[in-house]
């Protein structure tokens, strides 16, 4: 099945004394098909091997891929559980002894039972990530919530895709974050990219994405930089960071003006088409030049081309969406979708690029502080009851809703929040405003860290608990396109780690909250728990079992029985998942950053990736390929800027915003705008650039604003050129 | 079927995915013998791969005094031999592309096979397996004969037709930039 022109019958290379293992990269939501090379003797992994045979990528991975592989018999694994005795050493990597299972376990409960007899169930945290399978994140929402009883629980998704699903959820009723498979990309007629480096952040896509050109197909891109894809884009609409809410704005007034609307697809199967004209009528070509910096003509023949393509895919990701109107951007740049009809059928429709290995898994089934499996809502009390039912506590046993990611840290600060249960995640570099952040997890009296090296999170920690990489446990991921595939284990777990959800299990039994967990004993038994958990939810996985998975190479949700297929197209029917069935033209009126530039101020900060780093890089800064590609960070500056700061290429200059202060390479590139600088944010301590960044929250998704605040550079008289 | 590397420069993001996926080859002892080069950073992002183009007459093997540059009945030519390589470096010199690398500890050239481990099976080599964007690519000469016939660029098409911009006949293919040009767009 899925076999598209790029698709080649190919054997792969069969080393002696080997086997192959089949599975997924352990990074991005591309989840790009991968071969662990196993050694039979040693039974270790060794190496990768090209997967050409999984529909989406074909044996395409970029260079984090070809290298994840050396994650797992990494010398920085950490093979046994750390505790720390001395509190004040923390925020060091200093002070750290090994222990026993069962003496960081004892520590853990009798700390974490002191916590919450002194001050309550709510004084203990859970703050969890998405680079993990849904086995671990169902089960870690069940965790907090029925082993800890404790309402504070979100995850990094806070940091990456919450709004999107925000917006797609007022949009549509329903938050997948492709409403379509990605083999349908590169047959399409015009891809609207906004706010995606997706050369880098996505590579794997790429291949697809340059098909739509060599068709004659068209490609616009909205970046503040002349990214590499960018580069060849038909139309690259260079906006200031943080004014896309303007520029969607501007295309579905331009889509209006010019007839490129589908009134018969608006009046069956829209609501709120006269609001958001009135809304959006006001963007106006000059008008939205104004904001955005985006020449007239760029506007012009951008909103012309897509309203002319017989089949368009508007696409987009953090750039958008990581702002404090993120998901009002993702609802704006979608009404394009559903004001011109292209949704809903093959080839058309809207997809984010997912950030994560799990975004759209891991943000499905528990983990956010207001949800429960299969998107269920915490302030529903029929939802409630229903997962209730699975996981035999009484509704009233279920704690309210709590707080966003950020506003766990403000809790902490507070003391309102004084246990904390960290795993998969590092904030400690991944966060806004760290000065702030990082004294928040000094403050906290107790925390524990799972990771499967000591990132600077766990600098923090009082227990450090070592974790398995991703081959060494299985289970299913839910990868960009909405298709549930599966993680294969390729070796026995190095030292004495253990899988996040093996340690949530037997804290569970220690905690005295056993006899709702003991019944799982494997990740399969969580799985087969948790497809019925998400059963009836509109994330419905019931009917995705392993076995399905494997036979059609994924199974995208909704997936609500034995029988069903799965859905890999959404809307075909046209139907939505509002009430009334229709989908929502949302009036969004355009709000700046929360941070303009001043004259203290002058420039725009803006960060993201490079392609050989992920996330806090506390990966990807161990594997040496991808060390030595690039060791550091450093901040892009136009050559006229740079000019009139006298500062040159290479130089280290002062990097400056209200929140705090870091020193960085000046590397010299026209392909950014003037007033604008990037910085890439994977490194930690004082070369992070979250230091500076502004923890202003998007009032529905609660997603901080990393893609822009006002900086001001500084030369460093007698610094210089240091190496 | 022959099959050839096929480079379409316009197409590089410029990841090294080539770089750290040529070090998984079984015969490539985890060093990479590729390069991917940044075409004028202070200005623009576009990288091109340079990879080994296995010339049909290779400058490096005609120019080593000890006959240990062999090439394999495919055209690929490999690194060379440890018995017979005497270390002079004539051949880093001569390659007009700068593609052998030398070992000093080992006093021995080390250069890109063409993963002859993987392509003497007919499995493509890592290089364009793993190529995210198909700057690389694996083609037959079928294959070959439409991208050339598609891009009828001029001089700059492909080597060796019809004018002669490289060194001589490789058995890799190159398109320098322009593979746009001359699309019919769609609408």
């Amino acid at each position: 099945m899925q076999k598209d022109k790029f698709y080649k019958t190919i054997a792969n290379k069969k080393h002696p004394n080997e086997e192959i293992i089949p599975t997924h990269c352990s990074y991005c939501g591309m989840q790009c098909g991968m071969n662990l090379r196993v050694n039979k003797s040693t039974n270790t992994i060794i190496g990768v091997e090209p997967r050409y045979d999984w529909p989406v990528t074909l044996g395409k991975m970029c260079p984090k891929g070809v290298t994840a592989y050396q994650q797992t018999n990494h010398d920085d694994r950490l093979l046994k559980p750390l505790i720390r005795d001395d509190a004040s050493l923390k925020g060091t990597k200093e002070g750290f002894r090994e222990a026993s299972w069962d003496e960081a376990y004892t520590l853990i409960v009798q700390r974490f039972q002191e916590l919450q007899s002194l001050y309550g169930n709510d004084s203990l945290s859970v703050f969890s990530g998405v680079s993990m399978t849904n086995e671990k994140c169902y089960l870690t929402g069940k965790f907090a919530r029925v082993a800890l009883q404790t309402r504070y629980i979100d995850y990094n998704g806070r940091f990456c895709m919450s709004s999107a699903a925000a917006g797609f959820l007022r949009s549509f009723g329903v938050d997948r974050g492709s409403t379509l498979p990605w083999t349908d990309l590169h047959e399409t007629d015009c891809l609207f990219i906004a706010g995606s480096n997706t050369a880098e952040c996505h590579p794997t896509s790429m291949f697809r994405i340059w098909e739509v050109q060599n068709r004659g197909g068209y490609l616009i891109v909205a970046d503040p930089r002349e990214t590499p894809i960018a580069r060849r884009a038909d139309v690259h609409l260079d906006l200031k960071p943080g004014t896309d809410l303007a520029l969607a704005n501007c295309m579905v007034n331009l889509l209006i003006q010019n007839g490129y609307t589908d009134a018969e697809f608006i009046a069956d199967h829209t609501n709120g088409l006269e609001e958001m004209k009135e809304i959006v009528k006001e963007f106006t070509v000059e008008y939205t030049s104004e904001i955005t910096g985006v020449a007239p003509e760029k506007l012009i023949r951008a909103a012309e081309i897509y309203g002319r393509a017989p089949n368009a895919i508007v696409m987009f990701a953090r750039g958008i969406e990581q702002q404090h109107k993120g998901a009002d951007n993702v609802s704006a740049y979608t009404n394009m979708c559903l004001v011109s009809g292209k949704i809903g059928r093959p080839k058309s429709g809207v997809a984010t690029f997912t950030g994560q290995g799990n975004g759209q898994g891991g943000r499905e089934h528990g983990q956010k502080s207001d949800l429960l499996p299969g998107y269920r809502k915490l302030t529903n009390p029929k939802h409630v009851e229903e997962v209730c039912q699975v996981w035999g506590i009484h509704p009233d046993e279920m704690p309210q809703p709590g707080v966003s990611a950020y506003e766990m840290f403000e809790l902490m600060d507070q003391k309102t929040i004084r246990g904390l249960y960290l795993l998969c995640s590092n904030p400690a570099v991944s966060a806004p405003n760290l000065n702030f952040v990082r004294a928040a997890l000094k403050n906290l009296d107790f925390m524990v860290c799972a990771d499967i090296y000591l990132s600077e999170s766990a600098e923090f920690a009082d227990v450090v608990l070592p974790s398995v990489t991703w081959a060494e446990d299985e289970g299913t991921v839910t990868n960009l396109e909405g298709r549930i595939i599966k993680i294969n284990k390729a070796q026995e777990p190095v030292g004495e780690s253990k899988p996040d959800w093996m340690i949530e299990l037997e804290l569970a039994e220690r905690l005295g909250r056993g006899q709702y967990f003991r019944h799982l004993k494997s990740a399969r038994d969580i799985s087969d728990e948790f497809r019925l958990a998400s059963k009836g939810g509109y994330a419905d996985y019931y009917g995705a079992t392993w076995e399905k998975i494997e036979k059609q190479n994924g199974v995208f949700w909704p997936c609500r029985d034995e029988q069903d297929p799965g859905t890999p197209h959404m809307f075909l029917d046209h139907k939505f998942y509002h009430p009334d069935g229709k989908a929502k033209l949302c009036a969004l009126p355009y709000r700046p950053p929360a941070e303009e530039p001043c004259e203290q101020y002058p420039l725009r900060l803006t960060t993201g990736r490079v392609v050989y780093h992920y996330l806090s890089g506390n990966q990807t800064r161990r594997i040496p390929f991808l060390k030595d590609m690039c060791p550091e960070p450093y901040v892009e500056v136009h050559p006229e800027t740079a000019a009139e700061y006298n500062i040159q290429h290479d130089e280290v200059v002062r990097l400056y915003t209200r929140r705090g202060e870091a020193f960085y390479k000046v590397k010299i590139i026209e392909a950014i705008r003037r007033d604008t600088l990037f910085v890439p944010y994977h490194f930690g301590h004082k070369e992070s650039i979250n230091l500076l960044t502004i923890p202003a929250l998007d009032p529905i998704s609660r997603m901080p604003e990393f893609k822009v605040c006002a900086a001001q550079i500084e030369k460093q008289p007698g610094r210089g050129n240091i190496q | 079927m022959k099959q050839h590397l096929y480079i379409e420069m316009d197409n590089c993001i410029g990841c090294r995915s080539c770089l750290a996926a040529c070090t998984q080859c079984g015969g490539h002892d985890n060093r990479n013998r590729n390069y991917v080069y940044e075409v004028n950073p202070l200005v623009t992002r576009q990288t091109i791969p340079l990879m080994c183009l296995h010339c049909v007459n290779p400058a490096c093997a005609r120019s080593c005094p000890a006959q240990a540059i062999q090439i394999t009945d495919g055209g690929a030519v490999l690194s060379a031999l440890v018995e017979k390589c005497i270390g002079c470096q004539n051949c880093t010199i001569a390659c007009p592309y700068g593609i052998p690398k030398f070992d000093e500890e080992q006093n021995l050239m080390y250069k890109c096979d063409l993963c002859y481990d993987r392509t003497k099976e007919g499995i493509p080599p890592m290089c364009a397996s793993v190529c995210p964007t198909n700057t690389l690519q694996w083609l037959d000469e079928e294959e070959v004969a439409a991208k050339n016939a598609r891009h009828q660029l001029g001089k700059w098409t492909a080597s060796h037709q019809p004018f002669e911009p490289l060194e001589g006949e490789t058995n890799v293919k190159i398109n320098l930039p322009g593979i746009l040009q001359g699309i019919q767009k769609l609408f």
